[in-house]
């Protein structure tokens, strides 16, 4: 889908929406739903989860526009990120745990069957150790690991700084591997 | 900590399954948002933000009115010390109206 107003700043586009401007609107949900879409499916590992909580952000987004403060000198994405996260983190407190979808596509499709279990059950096993993790720590592992955001923007999520993220990540880190031993 | 480990773990953090959006995802938001009314906030910062739309001015026009309210402030919380009078101006003041009115 083409992507709307490209030469508008998403801040130019809120401020429209402020006012009521469905266009405005479409074009933010056109040009940032797959970002927000890939962080809320880290986190609960469930396609129809993911999009119930990226359209209920956006969604509440249009409702209540003023909700965005355009003086907090902030990007839309960092701030945007940290609503699709506190839903992820009300949606796993509300609903049942972690559940994997076995049919879940591969990323790499040329493996045999037998090393595509084997990485299956791998990241069957890390979902539940990550979903397992304190919240933070998870929250500090799915923002870095997810493709684009820095660790930078990370820590404005979170609002920390970078050192407290990078101690999140490396406690976040050696639990993992301490529980994933067998599979290193 | 092993080396070796820590890079199997980072290249098992990146493999994480990852899956694309549906499509139609981003339509089907736009489309319930057509539906919904917004939440009408009457904050100050949408009040002020409303009141530059309307008085907008050119840099220089604001510039110049910063400078007006300025002076007049300045002007007005000066007035009351160099127009103050005392009981001895009073009394000069009448006695210089009393002998015009003696010429009279």
């Amino acid at each position: 889908m083409p992507v709307a107003w490209p030469d508008k700043e998403d801040n130019e586009l809120l401020a429209l929406v402020q006012d009521g401007s469905h266009p405005a609107f479409a074009a933010l949900v056109e040009r940032h739903t797959d970002r927000f879409y890939r962080l809320a499916f880290r986190y609960l590992q469930n396609p129809e989860a993911a999009e119930d909580v990226v359209q209920d952000a956006f969604l509440k987004l249009w409702e209540d526009p003023g909700k965005w403060q355009p003086d907090q000198n902030t990007k839309f994405t960092t701030w945007f990120y940290r609503v699709v996260v506190n839903l992820c983190l009300d949606w796993q407190k509300r609903k049942r745990p972690l559940q994997l979808n076995e049919d879940m596509p591969l990323i790499d499709e040329r493996e045999t069957a037998e090393q595509a279990m084997l990485r299956r059950e791998e990241q069957r096993i890390l979902e539940r150790e990550i979903a397992a993790l304190p919240e933070r720590q998870r929250t500090a592992l799915n923002l870095c690991f997810d493709a684009g955001v820095s660790n930078q923007v990370a820590a404005d999520v979170m609002r920390i700084n970078l050192k407290a993220l990078q101690s999140l990540l490396m406690r976040a880190k050696a639990t993992l591997k301490e529980r994933m031993k067998s599979y290193l | 900590m092993d080396r070796n480990d820590d890079k199997k773990l980072d290249s098992l953090l990146h493999s994480r399954r990852s899956q694309a959006a549906s499509p139609d995802l981003a339509a089907r938001i736009i489309h319930k948002a057509q539906g919904l009314p917004q939440i009408q906030r009457f904050l100050l910062w949408h009040l002020l933000r409303q009141l530059f739309i309307e008085l907008h001015l050119p840099k220089p026009g604001y510039v110049i009115a910063s400078a007006l309210v300025l002076g007049m402030f300045l002007g007005f919380s000066t007035a009351p010390q160099s127009f103050s009078t005392t009981n001895s101006d009073g009394v000069n003041t009448q006695s210089f109206l009393a002998d015009d009115e003696g010429l009279l």
